[in-house]
């Protein structure tokens, strides 16, 4: 009893060496590649900006005001109202939570679900692997928004119905990047240690492979953001996406096209603007990561 | 190269099945079925009979594996059925618009080509100075930008600055040329700059791998000069990769048409799509995905021979 230290001092012996690596790595990523290090930057504001959006916004997104419809930019509309009177800048505010929901919502699982089936394909092979590969290569031959769309016609186009939309397309394109790194991973002495050990296929999977694929995972997560985001916004902007009265990118742009270029250019300009700058930083920072983390993969 | 590029095309058949398969069970997976889906969304209660009727009419009594072979040997005859919708015959609804479709998408092409490969190009020559990053960052940028808030964008500046906007009414190109081309530039301006982003990163990445090769140091010691350095020998090589890269975009196109032509409001598949979803109208959704899809499979196919025919490394594996 003696012997062993407690477990919570080998805890505190073991974290301030995770801490100070971890800090020494994020260190490095910012020096190294600042151009990422700025994305991650406007991706944090963003956050935080969703997350304080009540604090934030100088009106209610909802909140109509036909006293001041399509009123321009001034000191009390930063950047003026639409066509109901509500106040764009909040709009654009509270945007930033639909787009980062939806965003994050169909990343995370369209990345996950396709890293369990593209360890799982590579960790089985022969036969599994081959079927696997063939379905992909199906859902592969729909370009990602007709999928969706496709999707949408089904589902309905309720929020979470939404993220399903966006997150089907994507699990083949994350299954087929993670495949080709777990079939090393398989090769790998701990593997065949765990099988020899008798653990089952789940455990192998989900304990041992996945955890080795997380650099190939990061990376499409983060491409995935982007796109999961654009994707939102096409989908909004097209009328079947998120739906009036949520404040959302996409759909404050419907209907700021021709008819309000003249009268109210800025609810045609900020929208965009936001969307761009969010899948440019998230771009931006996967970029980097790709670099920083697989340097096989450090070409275009 | 024969018995590859034969594999290579016998692969096509259980993949175009395969979707096939994937969109005639996607609509039928649904909870209800179409019929019901459609008819509740129009009005609130329709009697049993209405219902019948109309399964009746798109063969929804039908056993399953009948409605897909009935459905399946139509598209081989290239009779998709008719719409839900309209009641018109699918063909002729994608005829009507195929042309302009087809227009942008190859007028958005040259565009791409047109940005990415010189771009491309100098960023590679330059490879980590100004240029190169300025470069870089337009790409990205040209991926991040949405192609429908670009095309927003240019209605507003051409309205702003030049007090004028483009015909927002079709003339086919064999009617008025100019008229058409008006008309259809910013579409493709639009769409194109998003599509060269990618054959911009490829180009400059392909540039980079060709110059460090020894036959581009040998034509440089030989004391030719940069210009010819780099068109016969440098891009030669490079441009393979690119073309492919081109290739599989052009394929997905139709995805960026989808949204460019409501902004403007151009009367394409892309608009027929959109129509077909937001009126749930699943025959016409079900022939198009096919068709994106298949031909998807095979602009890839055709890539994969030009790729074949043009790399004698490739050809005799």
């Amino acid at each position: 009893m003696a012997v062993n230290p407690p477990i919570d001092d080998i805890i505190a012996l073991e974290a301030p060496s995770a801490r100070s690596r971890w800090a020494e790595a994020v260190g490095d990523f910012c020096r190294r590649r600042s151009l990422g290090a700025i994305g991650a930057v406007v991706i944090l504001l963003m956050l935080a900006v969703a997350l304080l959006a009540e604090v934030i916004a100088p009106y209610d997104p909802l909140a109509v005001d036909f006293g001041a419809m399509l009123s321009p930019p001034s000191a009390k509309h930063w950047v003026g109202t639409d066509t109901f009177g509500r106040d764009v800048l909040s709009r654009l505010i509270y945007g930033s939570r639909t787009a980062l929901l939806v965003g994050f919502g169909a990343s995370i699982l369209g990345a996950t679900l396709g890293a369990i089936l593209g360890v799982g394909s590579a960790y089985f092979g022969g036969r599994v692997d081959l079927y696997l590969q063939r379905v992909m290569d199906i859902f592969l031959s729909f370009p990602l928004i007709i999928l969706a769309l496709a999707l949408v016609a089904i589902l309905g186009n309720s929020i979470p119905n939404l993220i399903m939309a966006i997150t089907v397309p994507m699990i083949p394109r994350s299954a087929l990047v993670i495949r080709s790194s777990a079939l090393s991973v398989r090769e790998m002495p701990y593997v065949d240690a765990a099988r020899a050990a008798g653990f089952g296929h789940a455990r192998i999977i989900l304990r041992h492979m996945l955890p080795n694929v997380m650099a190939p995972y990061l990376i499409i997560l983060t491409a995935f953001l982007g796109q999961a985001i654009l994707l939102e916004a096409s989908l909004s902007f097209l009328g079947l996406g998120v739906q009036e009265p949520i404040a959302a990118w996409g759909l404050m742009l419907r209907g700021a096209a021709v008819e309000f270029a003249e009268t109210a250019p800025w609810m045609a300009v900020f929208p965009g603007l936001a969307i761009s700058l969010a899948v440019f930083a998230f771009n931006l920072l996967g970029d980097s990561l790709r670099d920083a983390l697989d340097p096989r993969l450090k070409t275009q | 190269m024969g018995s590859y590029l034969l594999k290579r095309f016998l692969l096509m058949f259980p993949t175009l099945f395969g979707v096939a398969v994937v969109i005639f069970l996607l609509i039928r997976v649904i909870p209800g079925d179409v019929v019901e889906l459609r008819m509740a969304g129009d009005r609130g209660a329709v009697s049993q009979q209405a219902l019948d009727q109309e399964r009746a009419r798109f063969g929804l009594d039908q056993p399953v594996w009948k409605q897909f072979a009935t459905w399946l040997w139509g598209v081989v005859r290239l009779d998709f059925g008719t719409s839900m919708w309209t009641g018109a015959p699918i063909g002729e609804e994608i005829k009507l618009r195929f042309a302009l479709s087809f227009q942008v998408a190859v007028m958005a092409t040259i565009v791409a080509v047109l940005l990415a490969i010189p771009l491309g190009v100098i960023a590679a020559l330059k490879q980590d100075t100004w240029v190169d990053y300025a470069v870089r960052i337009f790409s990205i940028a040209g991926l991040a930008t949405p192609s429908f808030w670009l095309g927003i964008v240019f209605i507003l500046l051409l309205l702003i600055v030049f007090k004028w906007l483009p015909p927002m009414v079709y003339t086919p190109f064999w009617v008025n040329p100019w008229q058409n081309m008006l008309q259809l530039v910013w579409p493709a301006l639009a769409v194109g700059y998003r599509y060269s982003a990618v054959a911009t990163r490829m180009t400059r990445s392909a540039m980079l791998e060709v110059l460090q090769e020894d036959y581009i140091r040998t034509a440089r010691a030989k004391g030719l000069v940069q210009k010819l350095v780099l068109s016969r020998h440098a891009l030669k090589n490079a441009i393979l990769p690119v073309m492919t890269v081109v290739g599989i975009e052009f394929a997905f196109l139709m995805g960026g048409l989808v949204v460019t032509e409501q902004v403007f409001n151009l009367n394409g598949l892309g608009l027929l799509f959109v129509q077909a979803v937001a009126h749930r109208d699943y025959t016409l959704i079900q022939a198009l995905v096919l068709i994106v899809a298949g031909f998807f499979i095979v602009v890839n196919f055709a890539m994969d021979a030009m790729y074949a025919w043009l790399d004698p490394r490739i050809r005799y594996r």
